[in-house]
């Protein structure tokens, strides 16, 4: 190893990242004052509905939002560089080789004229000093390490001719081309069937451990950050309103929206008992968010916080009974007690005995 | 954009006439334009504008500025007009290929000619009695030799008329009935002889106004595809072939020999010829004095917009008064009109001020007062027209309304080519009039269908509108051809004769006195006559001349609006400077 | 592809087909008599009648398209007349197949009149495409490139206002103006290349080109602004900038390749309308293309050329269709022709 900073503190360290829009009707604040940190081989899983910021913050990790409007504050730090201080040309020359991204809908985010394996071999040539023969071999190289049966075949194929699952592989291809230590992936199997889907989670965690790379899976499936992340962030109106590790969080949700999230997974493990019960209400507007803790319109629980509180004062994202590594952003004085006597006798009639 | 969507209207308008006054008093030989003297040499330039040579075929051509134009460079007739603004010389037929202006015998049924012996056509070859008598052939051939007034010589030649209502001789390309036509027209030596069924004083001013009667070379006759085809006999002969839609380049003819000719002075070396120019281009050249537009003339009116530019043209400006008259028509056939009262009150509700004002005012139109022209001779004020006031007489008009049998208020339609903003302006200010007299007016414009509407006897109009012009200087080729019920009516049609009027035996017995007078001074007075029955009857209800503005290029000398070309520039004295 | 084409043509055929007789249905459902136009106005009614005889205007619909279909096949005499071929047959005009017809009005088979006047509006439309595609397109990208800034807003607002100008207007003012008034150019006059060469043929073409360019521009400037930044918020220009591609890369060969394929088929089928004659603009500046004709042949109701011309154009029109098509699939691999 000679990445003088790969041990001084966590490989990725977001802090206090604000992304703000400048629109025609005031400023968007997609993401604002967003924290966290991700070892290398660690997966973080950032979950919420759409709107809440995901997406975005990892776009700005990447640099996406450099040349439009988005003003971008904070600090991101990958490697012992702050991404942010980086010129737009050394933060293009990052991108797609340290921090590389797995779209959602690889459909529409490969481009249709252009044939896979030109696609993939693109992102190899940009990044390395080879010849187009050699980015070629690589890229067959990497089809085959994804599963893409007869690669030699297929690399010339375009991608509507590629199943939805083969496709995915060919990104995941072509994120991994430059063996990144940071890849994002973006919903990388809402587009999937079920059965696929696990394959391409196994996938990603093989490819993983391989390459030791750090991954932020963004996904508003509870059942993939079961699977694969180490840590969970929740992510509500473009703050993290949860944050812990993923074991911790699942068994012991303290804020109420994360509750919702939970209920709202339809229980693969086959409990027709459990009752799927979808959050109350629309995602709030960023534009203008919700005096007070954002998530109060829609909670239930709010008339059991005493006073005004949950609509006039914004809660801080803090340890709760679980121990300084699990945060939450909630004015519940016992969050604990109320998820196991309310809330867990609806969706999982069957672990109250377990618990 | 200038393109004309009244065809029909266009053909009348542009429809040849003949004598014609000029305007402002213009007295000399010379109309409006440069006095200079040309000289030669230099290219000049006509240009036809949008409305394309149909033919160049004499034998088929029947608009105004072809015949002009192709008589003053290319062909010759027996007896053609001097270049004249004199309303007696210019409109006196004098000898062309002819030795003089033909003799008639039997008071006016046969016509002698003797063609000249040392004229040619631009190949060498001599130009010969044969080629007359073959040219006047050519006119049988209605099957072929298409849209050419060969319908005159249907009425007078001395051949009999068949079944289908056509001369039974069929023309020198079927050749059926060629004895009857050899009998009709001859040739004795380099005399030829036209024989008549009935007298026919004017036949020269026919002659010298159409081309119908120009030889022809049966060796070079390939029909119909000859429209285009120019055998010259005059100074410029066509050089390469002439292209519709864009014109073609006239060189000099060394066959003809200018001590055989008085009336044409050919001083340009070249006339190019250009079709399709909108009247703006053509007008925004002359006026901007840049460019070839220096050496060219146009027969084509300045359009109103430029109206106001008029001083900034200076001596390039000409006007004159049209030959043209355009009238109103009630419809013998309608309900309302039926009854003289109801024209009566028509007539005198009749507001030409407020049509002409509609129309672009005094600088487009002068009142008429009578469906002939004040240029051909024998035209009289008519009296039934003359003393209404130009703005209509409302009292006399009510008056008359209120003997009128129609119900009241008395329902009309008013169908009239419209489609133009102009002539719906104008449409409505004779509406208004009308309607203050007691009439209730519906308008009914019609574009591209107009002529084919009221050419039906039994179209539901009750007043239409209509314009004429004389095909030569006779009132024979207005009133005739416009109110002679005999040659205009069928089941079918009204031909020109839109109101269908119908005279009845005692003004087609005034009609056949004065075709027969063989006198024309005494002929004219018998054609006022007929006028004057027309305007009792209120056949018809005069409106305007349309007057001519023009202007020309700036190196153009000799420039004249002559009444031997109908008002339009006589290309016979025209010249260019450097 | 190849069976493809070929029903296609086939289609375009029966249209075609379809198209001719729509047309004399239509001039049969005038109450306009184009044979008492011919004959002039002193015409009495025999004599229209033989008019109307010699023309073919006499026989009844069916018969009169039929004799039009069957000359296209084996060609036809006009007139056609068995005496006269005999008595003076040099009288005849043969038209020979593809004959689409003799205009009696201008002395010509419809075949000759399109020869003549097809190069001039094909010229026209040339120059004028070369100028509209290179300066609409390139205009188009470097607003959307520029999106909000001075020069967007200003390239946008010059389109829309040189969009709402009628060509007439454009043309009148160059006319006028540059060639006229100025006198900065001589007053366009189609040279063809035989006589000018192209310098004379291209100088000859520049303000009726530029004059019908400049209204295909302001609306290709626009149309290309849009599908610019259609393309650019694609996912797939994301994916482009996440691999780390230069921004031209991601610019001219990921949102440009796909921003510019519905311009080609817009571009063919404007193309192919234009080749059919640019009417107002030939007619401004008096350029003896197929638009004039057709514009003549509607004046004086000439039939025989108004059925080539709709023919033609809509020949045009079909052809540039099914190339437009091939080329489609060419460009976008997902387009499958079968």
């Amino acid at each position: 190893m000679t990445d003088m900073h790969s041990n001084d503190g966590p490989y990725l360290s977001v802090e206090d990242l604000v992304v703000h829009f400048p629109t025609a009707d005031g400023i968007v604040k997609a993401t604002d004052g967003l924290s966290f940190t991700l070892g290398r081989g660690k997966t973080i899983g950032v979950v919420g509905e759409s709107g809440s910021g995901k997406s975005v913050s990892s776009s700005a990790i990447l640099g996406l939002h450099r040349g439009s409007s988005a003003q971008v504050s904070g600090r991101i730090v990958l490697g012992g560089t702050d991404l942010l201080m980086l010129s737009d040309e050394e933060m293009r020359l990052r991108r797609g080789k340290e921090v590389s991204m797995i779209f959602q809908d690889p459909l529409s985010a490969m481009h249709p004229y252009y044939t896979v394996g030109n696609q993939i071999a693109e992102a190899y040539l940009v990044h390395n000093d080879v010849s187009k023969k050699a980015a070629r071999a690589r890229t067959l190289e990497m089809l085959e390490r994804v599963g893409i049966p007869q690669p030699d075949r297929r690399i010339d194929d375009y991608p509507h001719q590629f199943s939805g699952g083969m496709r995915q592989r060919a990104m995941i291809a072509m994120g991994l081309i430059n063996d990144p230590g940071l890849i994002i992936a973006d919903e990388p199997t809402t587009a999937l069937d079920v059965t696929v889907q696990a394959q391409i989670l196994d996938l990603l965690q093989d490819l993983q451990r391989e390459f030791n790379s750090a991954i932020i899976i963004i996904t508003h499936d509870l059942g993939v950050v079961a699977e694969m992340a180490d840590d969970v962030l929740v992510m509500y109106a473009g703050r993290a309103v949860e944050y812990g590790p993923t074991k911790d969080v699942l068994t012991h949700p303290q804020m109420p929206y994360t509750w919702g999230l939970l209920s709202s997974v339809p229980d693969v493990q086959g409990d027709t008992n459990a009752a799927l019960i979808p959050i109350p209400g629309n995602p709030p507007s960023l534009l203008n968010p919700p005096t007070g803790c954002a998530f109060h319109p829609r909670c239930v629980h709010r008339s059991k916080v005493p006073a005004d509180l949950c609509t006039t004062t914004l809660p801080e994202l803090l340890p709760g009974s679980q121990g300084p590594g699990h945060t939450k952003r909630c004015h519940l004085a016992d969050p604990d007690e109320l998820y196991r006597t309310e809330i867990l006798p609806e969706i999982m009639p069957d672990l109250i005995v377990e618990d | 954009m200038a393109i004309s969507k009244k065809p029909f209207a266009a053909l009348a308008v542009a429809a040849l006439a003949t004598t014609l006054v000029a305007c402002g008093g213009s007295d000399g030989d010379n109309g409006g334009g440069s006095k200079s003297e040309g000289t030669a040499g230099g290219n000049a330039i006509f240009y036809n504008g949008v409305r394309n040579t149909e033919h160049w075929d004499p034998q088929r051509m029947y608009i105004g500025r072809d015949l002009n134009n192709s008589g003053r460079l290319f062909y010759r007739s027996l007896v053609a007009y001097p270049a004249s603004n004199d309303p007696v010389k210019g409109t006196t037929p004098i000898p062309d290929l002819a030795t003089d202006t033909g003799t008639s015998e039997e008071a006016g049924k046969v016509w002698k000619f003797t063609v000249r012996d040392d004229v040619k056509w631009e190949d060498g070859k001599a130009i010969t009695c044969e080629d007359f008598a073959y040219g006047a052939s050519r006119n049988f051939a209605t099957d072929v030799i298409i849209g050419g007034p060969a319908n005159y010589l249907f009425t007078y030649l001395d051949i009999p008329t068949g079944k289908d209502g056509l001369p039974e001789y069929k023309g020198p390309f079927k050749k059926t009935g060629q004895d009857l036509f050899d009998k009709a027209v001859s040739c004795d030596g380099n005399t030829i002889t036209y024989k008549m069924k009935k007298p026919w004083p004017d036949f020269p001013q026919s002659i010298a106004s159409l081309r119908y009667l120009d030889p022809y070379r049966a060796d070079l006759d390939k029909g119909d595809a000859s429209n285009f085809q120019i055998i010259s006999n005059g100074p410029y002969k066509l050089d390469g072939k002439w292209t519709e839609g864009t014109g073609g380049k006239f060189v000099r003819n060394t066959n003809w020999d200018a001590k055989t000719d008085t009336i044409r002075k050919a001083l340009p070396d070249t006339w190019q010829f250009k079709e399709g120019d909108t009247e703006e281009t053509i007008y925004e050249q002359f006026l901007a004095k840049t460019g070839d537009a220096n050496f060219g003339v146009t027969e084509r009116r300045m359009p109103p917009t430029f109206y106001s530019r008029i001083a900034e043209a200076g001596k390039l400006y000409t006007k004159v008064e049209s030959p043209f008259v355009d009238y109103v028509l009630p419809n013998f056939n309608s309900p309302v009109f039926k009854d003289i009262k109801c024209r009566e009150a028509l007539k005198f509700a009749t507001d030409k001020t407020a049509w002409i004002n509609a129309g672009g005012g005094e600088r487009a139109f002068t009142p008429a007062y009578s469906a002939v022209n004040p240029s051909v001779p024998g035209y009289e004020k008519n009296a039934a027209f003359g003393d209404i006031p130009d703005n209509g007489d409302i009292e006399q008009a009510k008056a008359a309304l209120a003997e009128c049998s129609a119900p009241k208020p008395v329902k009309i339609k008013f169908t009239y080519s419209g489609g133009t903003p102009t002539s719906d302006k104008q449409a409505s200010a004779l509406k208004a009039a009308w309607d203050k007299a007691g009439f209730k007016t519906e308008l009914d414009p019609l574009a591209d269908t107009y002529y084919s509407v009221i050419q039906k006897p039994d179209a539901d109009f009750d007043v239409t509108w209509g314009g004429w012009g004389a095909d030569w200087p006779s009132i024979g080729t207005v009133i005739p051809p416009l109110f002679d019920s005999r040659i205009n009516i069928t089941p079918s049609s009204n031909g020109n004769d839109y109101g269908n009027y119908k005279g009845g035996p005692e003004v087609d017995a005034m009609i056949d006195a004065a075709y027969a007078e063989t006198d024309l001074t005494k002929a004219a007075s018998l054609w006022a006559g007929v006028d004057a029955k027309l305007g009792e009857d209120v056949a018809y209800i005069p409106l305007e001349i349309t007057i001519f503005n023009f202007l020309h290029g700036s190196k153009i000398t000799g420039y004249s609006n002559n009444v031997s070309t109908n008002g339009y520039a006589d290309l016979a004295t025209i010249g260019v400077t450097k | 592809m190849v069976a493809y084409i070929i029903r296609r043509l086939i289609a375009g055929v029966v249209l075609l087909v379809v198209m001719s007789i729509v047309t004399f249905a239509l001039f049969f459902a005038s109450p306009i008599d184009p044979a008492q136009f011919a004959c002039g106005k002193n015409c009495s009614p025999a004599m229209k009648a033989q008019t109307a005889a010699s023309m073919g205007y006499d026989d009844n619909f069916f018969a009169q398209w039929g004799k039009f279909a069957k000359g296209v096949f084996v060609g036809r005499d006009f007139p056609d007349d068995p005496k006269l071929k005999i008595t003076a047959p040099e009288t005849i005009a043969h038209c020979a197949a593809p004959c689409l017809g003799y205009s009696k009005e201008r002395t010509s088979t419809v075949t000759d009149l399109i020869k003549q006047t097809m190069p001039v509006s094909l010229s026209i439309a040339v120059v004028a495409f070369a100028f509209w595609i290179i300066g609409g397109v390139l205009l188009g990208v470097i607003a959307a490139l520029k999106r909000g800034t001075l020069i967007d807003r200003g390239l946008v607002g010059l389109s829309l206002v040189l969009y709402a100008f009628p060509t007439f207007f454009i043309g009148l003012l160059l006319l006028k103006f540059v060639a006229i008034q100025w006198n900065w150019v001589p007053v366009p006059e189609y040279t063809p290349i035989a006589e000018g060469g192209i310098t004379g043929w291209l100088s000859s073409l520049l303000l009726p080109a530029i004059t019908l360019a400049v209204f295909f521009m302001a609306g290709y400037v626009r149309m290309t602004r849009a599908f610019v930044l259609e393309s650019l918020s694609e996912d797939y220009v994301r994916t482009a900038r996440a691999k780390g591609l230069p921004k031209r890369t991601v610019t001219f060969k990921h949102a440009l390749r796909a921003a510019l394929t519905p311009i080609v088929t817009m571009a063919g089928l404007d193309f192919a309308g234009l080749m059919g004659g640019a009417i107002i603009t030939e007619s401004v500046f008096n350029y003896p293309g197929l638009g004039k004709l057709a514009v003549a042949a509607n004046t004086d109701f000439d039939l025989p050329t108004l059925v080539g011309l709709v023919i033609l154009l809509a020949s045009f029109v079909i052809i540039a269709n099914i190339i437009v098509d091939v080329l489609y699939a060419v460009i976008d691999p997902r387009v499958r022709l079968s």
